[in-house]
């Protein structure tokens, strides 16, 4: 080996910083005289294929509103980013897109983790965060919109479902998620739910992989292990994300167990994990949102419409008839942020966050949402969905309005 | 509207229980044109009275529930259609047979508990009616999973009417195995016996849960069957369990030895850590694709045998990718070892990035031919599933194809020379520079290959090379630079040690304890499993 000269040191390290710092490069839309956005999704890493279709949308619903003459006479241009699923830089590109590009709002965000990287940065500036994804609760911050719903609006109503004589009379539960803030919290609160309904501790068994993992083979074994036990009927609540997901269905299928047998209730899968799988012995595994590609309704058609166009005519690298509940909150986020700002007359976030009170928005959904001036949570419908052969949901079961979310204790 | 669909049910409840007459088929149509509860009831009901049904009720009813599970069925208020082939838009009344418009009908959702009642009705209709003997045979096995919910008569029944004498001998061992908990002492003896044949963790939970019955105290022929049919399947489902673990570790190793193998050869030969060989993994999978998309064109008839043509398509691809690189950027930097490290990690987000300009972030939809779908129970709970069985077999290929061309080709003999010391080697004429592109080709042909045979396993997206870096390294490394059987050891005990421990302390607490263990080995023995001799 060379010598270690203190030249080819420099080099060496220069360039290394070069290309740690090289995704950190924003893309701005510039115009003049406009309002600026920030999107705080990674194209790349291990969320890339479900986050990245999310600064797509936004840059959608900008558009939308930008047709319609914009807001407060000023036209929106929306900046994206990619903070590569690393969560510090997400807060580091936030910080630099609130501090230096002085955007508006941001929206960003998927993994709970990511958020909470987030959080001390928006609190630090004032700004706004958009947070499109459903999440364990536990936190009310005022720059923050929670967009999507806490637990006691999507992850309860499903349990209750698995667990009443409409589901599958649920008696036992294995928790398989990722190891992070999000799969750890709300086990948690499920475990403290079911020992609220006197159901003893031998009843559920809690297992978790690193992020990215995919080999599942051993816990697969363990679930048909754990099903076969007396005690009444199992069920798998599942919270690991990104790729892990359909990895697990792979394994879960290969080895032969059926929904009928042991239904997956899938709190992160979207329409868009079922990509690249064959679904067919899949039929019948759940999951929990605030949205549903087949929701009914007039809104839902005109914006699965909308998004196919769009793909088509900005060449979009994602699905055009695929659509997930968090791009339909992103798109909500953009949306709900315009009505504020116009209602304020103004984009400072003091006077915005003030406009949130009472704001009311038809999204696609086919519900209502509603801001209140109690905190920054916006209430959803809850959609129960039910694998198809078609690498989709069927609306299993849902609620007949928008609960009012709850952001503290179960 | 509920109360008519209440009265539909009850008239249905009772015309069940008055067994001996015929199916009225407007009510049952109508009740599977109900709510979710109607429609299971009736799935139930038809189930419970299957053993005395009419041969022509039972045959008639067997197609709405097969249209339901097939999504054929549709409603137009409580009017049942059944339509040829799903979203059609014309069909036949269920009840008259008469052509009907199906515009603006509904499908109904199942819901989990419904959908095991009709699966199950549909299994015993399927076994009790259907004309084709794979068919009879795929109803039993629907039957026998949910066997609790399946009258007796139902297999006698059946048995009577086979005609195929494999079946029909299925058919009376799942029937004695159905009678667990029949009154007759004899029938309940015969069927511990055939439940502990045939042992899995649910057989074992069956016949533990006969303990709590009376007979249990009472009659000791019972008692000491029962224990003997439980210690047996215990014996079994631990032996089961042992095999699931060996066969876990092998798969995994598999994984790993594949991964690594190319590493192997070119950080052993060069010297340079190619930080870009998980993309040349990634590479070997988008070039499966393309042939799996290119045989969708050119052969649709051909297309299940895609991941067999891949395999030199694939190999081809990714040496050729390989030996590009290492002609542009490792070359110039192999007496700087920290730079080339750098340089190849540069490769690899210029691959990644490529990639997903040119594909985009998604995952590929890969079509899975049935010899990589599903499994086979082998031994009580021990499930072989194809996919990472072809993966392992797959390995097995490479390692003998390495060897061979590392052991028995001229090409082998110079990479060899070249590892052991190369300016010797130089000077006895083996064209160094040559055999260096030419095993930089053969490395990443290697890798190339892994995606092949990963393609039925894990999502294929641009991002999924980093997921094998760090542990083909390691594998490597604990192994010893540069040898391919100690790449195999390595590979084997990192996998079955990681599944061994992954029981008790968590998937997160195995990756942990293996890294230690391996740095505390490496402590004790720098040079890896299997020392290269080599003189520099």
């Amino acid at each position: 080996m060379d010598r270690f000269t203190r030249r080819s040191f420099l080099t060496t390290s220069g360039g290394a910083a070069l290309a740690v710092a090289a995704p950190a490069i924003i893309r701005p839309g510039w115009a003049a005289d406009s309002v600026k956005l920030g999107c705080l999704f990674s194209s790349s890493g291990t969320m890339a294929n479900i986050e990245g279709r999310l600064n797509y949308v936004v840059r959608m619903a900008a558009d939308e509103i930008n047709a319609k003459g914009g807001v407060n006479g000023r036209q929106i241009t929306v900046s994206t980013s990619d903070p590569a699923s690393d969560w510090p830089l997400y807060a580091q590109i936030g910080r630099q897109m609130l501090q230096q590009d002085k955007v508006a709002a941001l929206f960003g965000c998927w993994t709970s983790v990511s958020r909470k990287s987030v959080l001390p940065v928006v609190e630090q500036n004032d700004g706004l965060l958009f947070y499109p994804l459903h999440f364990e609760g536990e936190e009310n911050s005022k720059n923050i919109v929670y967009v999507n719903s806490p637990p006691t609006s999507s992850v309860l109503p499903a349990v209750d479902y698995l667990m009443g004589g409409e589901g599958v009379g649920a008696k036992r539960f294995f928790m398989i998620g990722s190891d992070y803030v999000w799969p750890r919290t709300i086990n948690k609160q499920l475990k403290a739910y079911w020992k609220g309904k006197g159901i003893a501790e031998t009843a559920w068994r809690e297992e978790y992989v690193p992020l990215g993992f995919s080999n599942f083979q051993t816990l697969v074994n363990q679930v048909r292990a754990f099903a076969a036990q007396p005690g009444g009927q199992p069920i798998v609540v599942l919270t690991v994300v990104g790729s892990s997901i359909p990895d697990f269905l792979r394994e879960f299928a290969n080895q032969g167990i059926r929904a009928t047998d042991i239904p997956i209730l899938g709190l992160d899968m979207v329409e868009a994990d079922l990509e690249g799988l064959d679904t067919a012995p899949l039929v019948g595994h759940l999951n929990c949102w605030a949205y549903l590609q087949a929701a009914k309704g007039e809104r839902n058609q005109t914006f699965l419409k909308a998004w196919a166009d769009y793909v088509k005519a900005k060449n979009v690298p994602f699905k055009g008839d695929v659509v997930i509940d968090p791009m339909v909150s992103a798109y909500d986020s953009v949306h709900l942020w315009a009505l504020a700002a116009a209602k304020a007359g103004t984009f400072d976030v003091p006077e915005v966050r003030k406009a949130f009170a009472g704001l009311s928005f038809d999204d696609p959904s086919g519900y209502t949402l509603k801001m209140t001036a109690e905190n920054n949570y916006v209430s959803r419908g809850v959609f129960i969905g039910s694998v198809n052969e078609k690498q989709g949901f069927d609306v299993l079961w849902q609620s007949p309005d928008a609960p009012k979310p709850v952001p503290f204790g179960i | 509207m509920k109360v008519a669909i209440g009265a539909l049910l009850a008239l249905l409840l009772w015309t069940g229980a008055a067994s001996a007459d015929a199916l009225d088929r407007g009510a049952f149509a109508a009740a599977l044109c109900g709510d979710a509860a109607s429609l299971g009831n009736a799935a139930e009901a038809v189930t419970g009275r299957a053993a005395d049904l009419s041969a022509e009720d039972l045959a008639w009813a067997a197609q709405p529930l097969r249209g339901i599970l097939e999504r054929r069925l549709v409603c137009l208020g409580t009017s049942a259609i059944l339509l040829d082939r799903p979203g059609a838009g014309e069909g036949r009344s269920v009840v008259s047979g008469d052509p009907q418009p199906a515009a603006g009908a509904r499908a109904s959702v199942l819901g989990l508990r419904q959908r095991a009642l009709v699966e199950t009705a549909d299994g015993v209709l399927a076994l009790l009616t259907a004309p084709q003997v794979d068919v009879r045979a795929a109803g039993l096995r629907a039957a026998e999973r949910r066997i609790a919910a399946v009258p007796d008569g139902v297999f006698a029944r059946a048995e009577a009417a086979e005609t195929d004498a494999g079946l029909k001998a299925a058919i009376a061992s799942v029937a004695e195995a159905a009678a667990l908990t029949s009154p007759d002492p004899q029938r309940r003896l015969a069927a511990i016996a055939r439940v502990a044949g045939a042992p899995s963790s649910n057989a074992l939970s069956r016949l533990s849960a006969l303990k709590a019955d009376a007979a249990y105290a009472a009659d000791p022929a019972f008692r000491t069957a029962l224990d003997a049919g439980i210690a047996r399947v215990e014996r079994a489902v631990a032996i089961g369990n042992g095999l699931a673990i060996l066969y876990n570790g092998l798969s995994f190793a598999s994984i790993l030895f594949m991964a690594a193998a190319g590493l192997a050869i070119i950080f052993g030969l060069m010297g340079v850590i190619n930080l870009a060989q998980g993309e040349f993994i990634m590479i070997g999978a988008y070039a499966t694709y393309g042939v799996q998309e290119a045989l969708r064109i050119v052969a649709p008839a051909w297309l299940d045998l895609y991941l067999i043509l891949a395999i030199p398509v694939a190999f081809l691809a990714t040496a050729l990718v390989g030996i590009t690189i290492e002609a542009l950027v490792p070359r110039h930097l192999y007496r700087r070892p920290l730079m080339s490290l750098l340089a190849t990690w540069a490769v690899s987000l210029f691959l990644i990035n490529l990639v997903r300009v040119a594909f985009g972030t998604r995952n590929l939809q890969f079509t899975m031919p049935s010899y990589v779908s599903g499994g086979v129970a082998l031994y009580a709970d021990f499930v072989v599933t194809w996919n990472r069985l072809f993966a392992i077999g797959f390995a097995a290929g490479t390692l003998v194809l390495t060897l061979l061309i590392l052991r028995a080709t001229p090409l082998g003999l110079n990479i060899r020379a070249v590892t052991q010391n190369r300016d010797m080697a130089g000077c006895l004429g083996i064209p160094t520079r040559q055999v260096d592109r030419l095993a930089f080709g053969f490395g990443s042909g290697l890798a190339g290959l892994a995606g092949v045979a990963l393609a039925p396993i894990y999502s294929v997206n641009p991002q999924m090379g980093a997921t094998f870096i760090i542990d083909s390294f390691m594998v490597v490394v604990l192994g010893g630079v540069g040898t391919v059987m100690g790449t195999l050891v390595a590979a084997l005990g990192v996998g079955q040690i990681n599944v061994l421990i992954e029981p008790f302390y968590g998937a997160v607490a195995a990756k942990v304890i293996v890294l230690v263990g391996i740095i505390l080995f490496l402590q004790w023995r720098p040079e890896g499993l299997v020392a290269a001799r080599r003189r520099r």
